[in-house]
């Protein structure tokens, strides 16, 4: 069997050409149209940043997030409708509370705070995000890759520590 | 118990075992929680494997022929190279491999360590304990010369894994423990053949609802003031334990156990991993959590998250090795 | 029972080997193609499984476009298709109905944005191609899970019911009236009128207020399709669009249209109190009429302030008064509602600027009631030894306010919208002191001037010319009104100018005069009732300002004037009448088609945890008692998802977000991100 009784903590060594992937969920009403405004004002972001759209950000399960942390992604961001602006009149208070207890159940599972960031955009505020966007892609840099996946399988999850797949 | 001459086999009888790797032994007791059915259980099976209760050598096992145990009932994760081993074995020497119980299913209590380094469990459990008397600060090393030659103990893994991250498991019967009422209903189905289709996804044993279902409580539909643990304040009997402050896993777990701990005026600590299509039970109590929080500002939901003490440990207590995240980073 | 769990891959999964999906990639006419190599994402594309076209177009928005994808529908048998072209807020509805045309169910189609999120923000052409592709392929695994979904319809009960008897509802009441639709307007207050009623002249027109406000009433009361009812009060409301259930209270008004002589028995009446009429500036009777010319003309009778004793009875021989008239309640079946629930003038707080410390600090509204010949002086300025001499305004006050420099208001913020109505108000008030009282020396102090509607600038430009002196103040140092005991004026407002470089300007004033906010009116009530979203500013918030500008997210309820944020009276006509044409043409539908994207309870896998309950912003959800389960109204369901991510046995989806093509998509777009 595998020799694994020690295990590197710490970022993953970035590879040479590295680029962040960083997933962002959007309200539609706010926060998608928000990013468009940034698109109509031609101000420009990195493109580590995908969106998926949802109606509201009270759609955005928590299962969403752990599940792009463990598929490779090295942050997350949650954007929404400032608090008193929701078009569902309250879906972000939800959004408003799950967050944080997301963040610090992700903080003890030790996925830095940069990673996962929760902010509320305006359908006007273009500006604003492509400024979030630069910040969060550059703070994400910084701390390097997370390789969550990879990490899992060195520990022999999904294979065990013979590290042969057990279908094999 | 049967006799070993049975364990050849030939009588016609389903040939069952038990295995016990990374857990804490009351799975093998639950399974004797059936009482009286036991005898019935004999009439049909031989056990050709149950290490806490009888005397079976590994040697034992590696000569069975492959696919000669009917059914194992393999309980507790698996933590070290031993382990693996064992499970590796048995998956081939067993028709039907059975994970039994939460640590099997899902990492169960052991799992928690996963929130931790190696290092730091080995600091914890051979330093920094008050109880310990370790002067030399002794750790145990896989393999070690000594006078009587080169001893080799299993190896450390650095986390807890399920059994099916290591083999291909057919069922999951979850719960710390299974509840006896359950297992029997499920050792019935399994000998009538009457067991669903065989995936290491389908529970049995269990059912799909969550513990709300068997919940005697009542729901007065009111968002949480604040959060309160067992030891802070007498929980009110009759009213949803979840609505008081405690933080009950009822709704992010699967049902089977009858609700027990919630009638001993307890909240439901999450044992039979998640409820329904749920994958990650801690995601899941999160979003449901985070809905249902009397908090108007930003500021109020903060302070009243800070007061949650341990969140992993209380999301995730049972099922840390199945999440989406598995462990720390 | 040992019991069966379902699949673990959630709905749509059976769809995913049989798909045939067709990937339509835009050129936005070099847009997108400038910067994105639009072929090799096409290439990728192309190589997906499950992908059976993958090409580009110029302009798929085009004819030629939207011909290209039903032609590639219908050829090649599509029954997933993706256009990755700009914002599907512009144009997802318009290739819907392109693939609806093509026979294709509508919602078997996904539209991926790679003009505002992709072409147009990133610098780097190859980046820009690599995330278009990720996006893409996001989508291709996303529309593997899509199923068909149809449109919900819902009938509509042809009656409308207008919440507000101000300018708007009855403009919103009269539009509706004549377009052949039933309506009951409904009014809190015992006269209809509102806040219009209150003013004297009307700009820009300068036409009477109130005669332009009775040739409204007249219409609204002849129409025979309305029914008004005054004093009434919204108890509570419950049904969706098309279907709306609304229970009112109707206080007794006490008088009837029986009695005759109406002036006898008001001034037979012994009791006094303040008239919010003159806005505080003079007493009216417990029993009394608005103002002269007031629809009902019937007086009503103050119940708060009324101590039965009878005496406006003996006044006209007991007939046409009942002391002892109950309320009544009553339901009005209405399928869409109007809210024109109006606004109040921002009432500053005490000591600001002065306000009730000094009586001569007084708002711009007490000032219009003071010009109003039949207002409470009959048209006279307050006198102290003689008519006021010095007048200054002061804008801004309770709008545009900073945070940090201005006092909170109860509820914790500072009012910092601009009221847009007090700039032109205040300079038309001046004027009209200026036209009665040449004499008078007027002093304007602002932040900015926002004269801002049509014809309205033309108030700066005569303001400037009579004379007006104009000081302009610090947002950030706002100016002071103090006692002047020792002056001919008994006050003194302390600013710096900054129209002279910071200039100190001591401004001795007989009257200051506060040009105030507006804030709208207190209805939290109907705002729980009918799920009304709020802006930060508290004004109800419309879905879209300029898409849908007085539409709520509730379907079937609408805006009409003040209630959604500061209007004038043009504007709140304009609001109203447009809000009567979105009702009207509901009605005419006589049914209405709303998204699919609500929300499902699995029955099987539903626990009745109940914590979908609380979590619902439209009541959407409700117990089944005799299942244990919970149930969504559809009708009701405005399809935000927050239960769906709520509930902790995913037992609720929505339809369009389900977990598994959210999912999806998710791990489509980290593909590769797990190779490192």
């Amino acid at each position: 069997m595998a020799e694994a009784h020690i295990v590197q903590q710490g970022a993953t060594p970035a590879a040479a050409g590295w680029e962040p992937r960083i997933i962002a969920f959007l309200c539609y009403w706010c926060s998608y149209t928000g990013a468009d405004a940034a698109g109509t004002a031609r101000l420009k972001y990195p493109p580590n940043v995908d969106i998926i759209r949802v109606m509201c950000s009270g759609r955005i399960d928590p299962e969403l997030i752990t599940t792009a942390f463990a598929h490779g992604a090295d942050g997350v961001m949650v954007c929404g409708c400032h608090i008193g602006d929701c078009h569902y009149i309250s879906g972000n208070h939800k959004t408003m509370a799950r967050m944080p207890l997301l963040k610090r159940t992700l903080v003890d599972l030790g996925i830095e705070p940069d990673r996962f960031v929760h902010e509320w955009v305006s359908a006007a505020e273009g500006e604003k995000f492509a400024r979030l966007v630069r910040e969060v892609t550059e703070r994400v840099r910084r701390l390097g890759p997370l390789g969550w996946p990879q990490r899992m399988r060195e520990r022999g999850v999904g294979c065990g520590m013979s590290l042969e797949p057990w279908g094999a | 118990m049967s006799e070993k001459t049975d364990k050849a086999g030939g009588n016609g009888k389903l040939k069952i075992g038990m295995y016990w790797a990374a857990s804490c032994g009351g799975c093998d007791i639950s399974l004797l929680e059936i009482g009286p059915h036991i005898l019935e259980l004999i009439e049909v099976a031989d056990v050709v494997l149950w290490p806490c209760a009888a005397d079976f050598k590994y040697q034992d096992v590696v000569n069975y022929p492959d696919q000669f145990i009917d059914v194992c009932f393999f309980n507790g994760g698996v933590r070290n190279s031993e382990q693996e081993e064992i499970a590796r074995l048995l998956r081939r020497k067993s028709k039907t491999l059975i994970a039994y119980g939460a640590c099997a299913t899902d990492g169960g209590i052991p799992a928690l360590a996963n929130t931790k380094t190696v290092e730091g469990i080995f600091a914890a459990s051979y330093h920094d304990c008050p109880s310990l008397d370790n002067p030399a600060h002794v750790e145990p090393q896989p393999i070690t010369q000594s006078e009587y030659g080169e001893l080799e103990i299993p190896r450390f893994y650095p986390q807890v894994l399920r059994l099916s991250d290591v083999v291909e498991v057919d069922y999951q019967i979850p719960g710390c423990p299974p509840q006896a009422e359950r297992v029997w209903e499920a050792i019935l189905a399994l000998v009538g053949g009457q067991l669903p289709a065989r995936n290491s996804a389908v529970k049995v044993a269990c059912f799909d609802k969550s513990v709300c279902d068997e919940c005697p409580r009542e729901k007065r539909k009111v968002k949480i003031k604040e959060f309160k643990r067992p030891h802070e304040a007498m929980a009110e009997a009759e009213w949803c334990l979840l609505e008081q402050g405690f933080i009950c896993m009822g709704p992010a777990t699967r049902s089977g156990c009858g609700a027990l701990c919630v009638k001993a005026n307890l909240p439901c600590r999450g044992c039979y991993g998640p409820s329904g299509e749920a994958q990650d039970q801690g995601a899941a109590m999160i979003g449901a959590l985070g809905s249902i929080l009397d908090a108007s500002t930003e500021e109020r939901a903060r302070e009243m998250i800070d007061h949650i003490v341990d969140p992993v440990g209380t999301f995730y207590r049972f099922t840390m090795a199945s999440s989406d995240l598995k462990g720390r980073r | 029972m040992v019991e069966t769990p379902g699949s673990c891959s959630g709905s749509g999964n059976e769809h995913e080997n049989g798909a045939r999906i067709g990937v339509f990639i835009c050129h936005c006419g070099g847009n997108i193609s400038d910067v994105v190599d639009v072929k090799r994402v096409a290439d990728e594309i192309g190589k997906l499984r499950g992908v059976v076209l993958s090409t580009t177009q110029m302009f798929l928005c085009s004819d030629p476009g939207q011909g290209l994808i039903e032609q590639k529908i219908k050829e090649l048998g599509l029954n997933r298709v993706i256009v990755a072209a700009c914002s599907p807020t512009l144009h997802q509805l318009t290739f819907r109905r392109t693939v609806a045309r093509a026979g294709l169910n509508q919602f078997l189609f996904e539209h991926v944005n790679v003009r505002e999120q992709v072409s147009w923000v990133t610098e780097d052409a190859e980046a820009a191609t690599q995330k278009a592709t990720r996006l893409i392929r996001a989508a291709v695994d996303r529309v593997k899970h899509l199923i068909p979904l149809d449109k919900r319809r819902i009938s509509i009960h042809p009656a409308a019911l207008v919440i507000g008897g101000g300018i708007a509802g009855l403009v919103a009441a009269r539009d509706l009236a004549q377009r052949g639709m039933k309506v009951t307007l409904v009014e809190k207050q015992p006269f209809l009128g509102g806040r219009v009623a209150q003013l004297h002249t009307l700009f820009p027109t300068g036409e009477d207020a109130r005669d332009a406000l009775k040739r409204v009433i007249e219409e609204v009361v002849s129409h025979e399709l309305v029914n008004v009812i005054t004093n009434a009060q919204i108890l509570d409301s419950e049904g969706v669009v098309g279907d709306f259930r609304t229970r009112i209270r109707i206080e007794p008004r006490g008088a009837n249209s029986q009695l005759r002589q109406r002036a006898s028995a008001v001034a037979a009446c012994p009791e006094q109190t303040i008239n919010e009429f003159d806005y505080g500036l003079s007493q009216r009777k417990a029993i009394y009429m608005a103002y002269p010319g007031c629809y009902p003309p019937i007086p009503a009778i103050d119940w708060n302030v009324c101590t039965k004793c009878g005496k406006c009875l003996w006044a006209v021989g007991g007939r046409g008064i009942n002391l002892a008239e109950q309320p009544r309640e009553m339901v009005l079946h209405s399928g869409i509602i109007v809210l024109a629930t109006g606004f109040d003038p921002y009432e500053p707080l005490y000591g600001e600027y002065g306000y009730g410390i000094f009586p001569r600090v007084i708002t711009l509204q007490q000032l219009i009631r003071l010009l109003d010949p039949l207002g409470p002086t009959g048209g006279r300025l307050p006198r102290n030894d003689g008519e006021p001499t010095r007048i200054a305004f002061i804008h801004c006050v309770g709008a545009r306010q900073i945070e940090g420099v201005n006092q909170r208001q109860p509820d914790g913020k500072v009012k910092d919208y601009c009221a847009r109505t007090c700039c032109t108000g205040a300079l038309h008030a001046a004027l009209e002191i200026r036209r009665r009282h040449p004499e008078v020396m007027i002093t304007d102090f602002y932040q900015d001037i926002r004269t801002y509607g049509r014809g309205h600038e033309t108030y700066y430009e005569q303001a400037s010319e009579a004379g007006i002196l104009f000081v302009r103040y610090d947002p950030r140092h706002p100016p002071r009104v103090e006692g002047n005991p020792k002056g001919d004026s008994p006050l003194l407002v302390r600013t710096s100018d900054l129209l002279t470089g910071g200039l100190d300007v001591e401004m001795p004033a007989d009257l200051v005069v506060l040009a105030t906010g507006v804030v709208p009116h207190d209805i939290s009530e109907l705002v729980g009732m009918y799920h009304c979203a709020v802006g930060s500013d508290s004004f109800l918030l419309e879905v879209h300002p300029k898409l849908r500008p007085v539409e709520l997210a509730v379907a079937g309820v609408f805006l009409a004037g003040s209630c959604q944020g500061p209007m004038d009276v043009t504007e709140a006509c304009a609001a109203a009448s447009a809000a009567a044409s979105k009702s009207a043409a509901l009605i005419a539908q006589a049914q209405v088609e709303m998204d699919p994207f609500i929300a499902k309870v699995d029955e099987e896998l539903c626990t009745g945890c109940q914590t979908c309950l609380t979590v619902c912003p439209y009541d959407a959800i409700t117990r089944d008692e005799t299942r244990g389960i919970a149930v969504v109204s559809e009708a009701r369901c405005t399809g935000c998802g927050t239960c769906a991510a709520t509930c902790p046995s995913n037992a609720i989806q929505q339809f369009g977000f389900n977990d598994a093509q959210v999912l999806a998509e998710v791990k489509a777009l980290l593909q590769g991100a797990a190779l490192g």
